[in-house]
């Protein structure tokens, strides 16, 4: 401690103390952190997309006689392309029934064709590959898969991955009935089954013919 | 006019106030003026006013780091000269681009616009193998390197976000299985894509977005970085020479 | 190097003060010994300035290296560069027209969908490896790593001969992402099948 004669005695914090001058000069770092931080959020916040049609918000289908007389062959199994937002919408027990029949018995099913109205087993897939984001086709008529022409990612009528370079089955969207009104939900993608998920048509990419790959 | 009023014509506007003004000293002829010439200039001053001669040589610098600050000015200039006929709106944007091949006179602006691109990225990528190749990234030069690597990054983000602004099938589709792919990155899950492309898929959001990162946000923070880069060369003993 | 230290300090101290008053060089030894003229045996006088390593006595041989004026040879480099580029642009641009396909249909995938060239090489490896693994390993590593290279190499040499291990390293690196790129752009056709050029180019700038 020195003795000064024009400032008096002169001292700094005591152990275990803050003196003012770094106390401020704290705030001030901390403030100006909250300040960064604030601005990025909000830059975030504000350029934060909010779809409010068309992918990204509540799509409404309509009733399975809708969708039967829009694609006379769903009933028959094979999915209706819904294209405003990039859909497939599975029939389930009649796409399985469509399968089985094609496979030549090498799937088994429960159901049988036409299956017109399946009431809740209905699926939405998005037909956006999980792999690089390609346009999945219509069922190859060969194999009764999803083959991505793209890069040859393979999946089953119910979007499981079978084949090719893509990480997981095909992304969905949860589908609800509203009375007998399909809705379908886009504003979050579920992702798709990890690969190995085989609940339906166990065949092989050897077994048979494909459109791609 | 005779030679002779001519000559004082000439002698008057150089004694002016004005010209003495805008230039501090005479011809650059002699070695006085040239230093003075380049150190005057705010632009030229970007150099130093000399240099070893053996780190200007073509064989060891292959001008490629000048090159590609080049490339960026043209892509700047044709960029600007471009958005005067260019709306990014879906319904527009295709139609824009054919105009401006069919429609708008000296049509190759475009061209120029996506060669210059194509060419920045060889060139930059040149540089970075020069760089490395002497060894000009060593003590003290570490933090332009990183500076670099992140020119390299904003380069490939410019070139890709302008890809998609012609909104032909090529465009659209090359940009959906690049960004798939930048998602395939840690941490990177559907909500950067969701952000990124304004949306769940391409779209009239992923356009806007693009657009205006492509013309004012990336040209800004490359400009900026450019800053940085040049004047780093600069502190940490200029160009570097061959050992 | 031979290196004499001064004898002590007071000679030193007094030697200047010392000087104007005695007699004029003329007799060398008499008095103090002060800084004589050069190559006079027995009137020069060392002190140690700085002690230079044995290493960096190299440099000293070496003549500083000569510069030449930005105005003009550089400028003139620059200004030679940037004019034959220019030409190189508008020739090109004048003659090979800019790829622009049918509009934009999200709805119609072409049977090629392809990345823009430079991420080719990307794209080539996320079809070997699982995308995740690829996707963690090549971006991150490949950037990462870019950025670390200084931090990586501390050697303080430069030239080629003394970094044969980085030269080897780093031209591999590169010369593999070419090689991939070069795959990914001419080798490659629908559904990702190996295409050879000559039977199809599935390429677009």
């Amino acid at each position: 401690m020195t003795q000064h004669t024009s400032y008096g005695e002169v001292h700094g914090p005591r152990a275990g103390e803050i003196s003012r001058r770094g106390f401020m000069r704290r705030m001030l770092g901390i403030g100006t952190g909250i300040l960064s931080l604030q601005f990025l959020g909000g830059t975030i916040a504000f350029l934060w997309p909010n779809v409010t049609e068309g992918l990204g918000a509540e799509i409404t289908l309509g009733t399975a006689e809708d969708i039967n007389s829009a694609a006379p062959d769903w009933a028959q199994g094979l999915p209706y392309i819904y294209n405003p937002a990039r859909l497939f919408v599975v029939n389930v027990p009649a796409g399985k029934a469509r399968v089985a029949q094609e496979s030549g018995g090498a799937v088994e099913a429960e159901a049988s064709l036409p299956v017109p109205d399946p009431g809740e087993d209905v699926l939405a897939l998005w037909r956006k590959c999980p792999h690089l984001g390609c346009q999945v086709p219509q069922l190859c008529e060969f194999s009764q898969w999803f083959e991505c022409l793209c890069h040859g990612s393979q999946y089953t009528i119910l979007g499981e991955y079978r084949a090719g370079p893509a990480p997981r089955g095909m992304d969905r969207f949860p589908m609800r009935l509203d009375g007998d009104v399909y809705i379908v939900d886009t504003r979050e993608v579920e992702s798709g089954p990890p690969p190995g998920t085989v609940t339906f048509d166990d065949r092989e990419p050897g077994d048979m013919q494909h459109c791609a790959g | 006019m005779s030679d002779g009023s001519g000559n004082r014509m000439t002698r008057w506007l150089k004694e002016s106030t004005v010209w003495r003004s805008l230039f501090r000293h005479g011809v650059p002829r002699d070695r006085r003026t040239r230093v003075m010439a380049v150190m005057s200039n705010v632009f030229l001053h970007l150099h130093p006013v000399a240099v070893r001669k053996s780190g200007i040589r073509l064989s060891f610098t292959w001008c490629m780091g000048g090159l590609t600050f080049f490339l960026f000015l043209a892509e700047v200039v044709s960029g600007v000269l471009l958005m005067f006929y260019y709306r990014p709106v879906i319904e527009y944007a295709y139609q824009d681009i054919q105009d401006l091949r069919a429609h708008v006179t000296l049509g190759i602006l475009r061209e120029i616009h996506r060669w210059g691109a194509h060419a920045m990225i060889i060139s930059i990528w040149l540089h970075m193998m020069r760089v490395f190749l002497t060894g000009s990234y060593k003590p003290p030069r570490e933090f332009n390197w990183i500076v670099g690597v992140f020119l390299l990054v904003l380069t490939m983000l410019l070139s890709f976000t302008g890809y998609l602004l012609p909104w032909d099938q090529l465009a659209i589709w090359a940009i959906t299985v690049g960004t798939q792919m930048a998602l395939y990155a840690p941490l990177a899950g559907p909500e950067s894509s969701f952000l990124i492309l304004g949306g769940i898929e391409i779209g009239q959001g992923t356009l806007l977005r693009f657009y205006v990162a492509h013309v004012v946000l990336f040209p800004l923070v490359t400009a900026i970085l450019l800053i940085v880069h040049f004047w780093r060369i600069r502190k940490d003993g200029g160009i570097s020479g061959p050992v | 190097m031979t290196i004499e230290k001064r004898p002590n300090a007071t000679a030193d101290k007094n030697a200047p003060t010392q000087a104007p008053s005695e007699a004029p060089l003329a007799a060398p030894g008499a008095g103090p010994k002060l800084p004589g003229p050069p190559g006079v045996p027995g009137t020069e006088r060392f002190r140690l300035l700085a002690y230079v390593k044995q290493e960096s006595m190299v440099r000293v041989d070496k003549r500083p290296d000569e510069t030449v004026l930005t105005w003009p040879h550089l400028l003139r480099a620059e200004f030679v560069m940037l004019m034959l580029m220019t030409a190189l642009l508008v020739v090109v641009s004048a003659f090979i027209r800019a790829p622009l396909e049918e509009m934009a249909n999200p709805v119609i995938t072409p049977h090629v969908a392809k990345a823009p060239w430079y991420f080719l090489g990307l794209q080539e490896l996320l079809s070997y490896f699982n995308a995740t693994v690829a996707g963690v390993l090549v971006i991150p590593v490949y950037l990462g790593g870019l950025m670390l290279i200084p931090f990586i190499d501390r050697t303080p040499y430069r030239a080629a001969r003394d970094r044969k291990l980085m030269w080897v390293f780093f031209l591999c690196l590169m010369i593999g992402g070419l090689i991939i790129t070069f795959i990914g752009s001419f080798f490659r056709g629908p559904s990702w099948q190996w295409v050879w050029p000559w039977e199809g180019l599935f390429f677009t700038l």
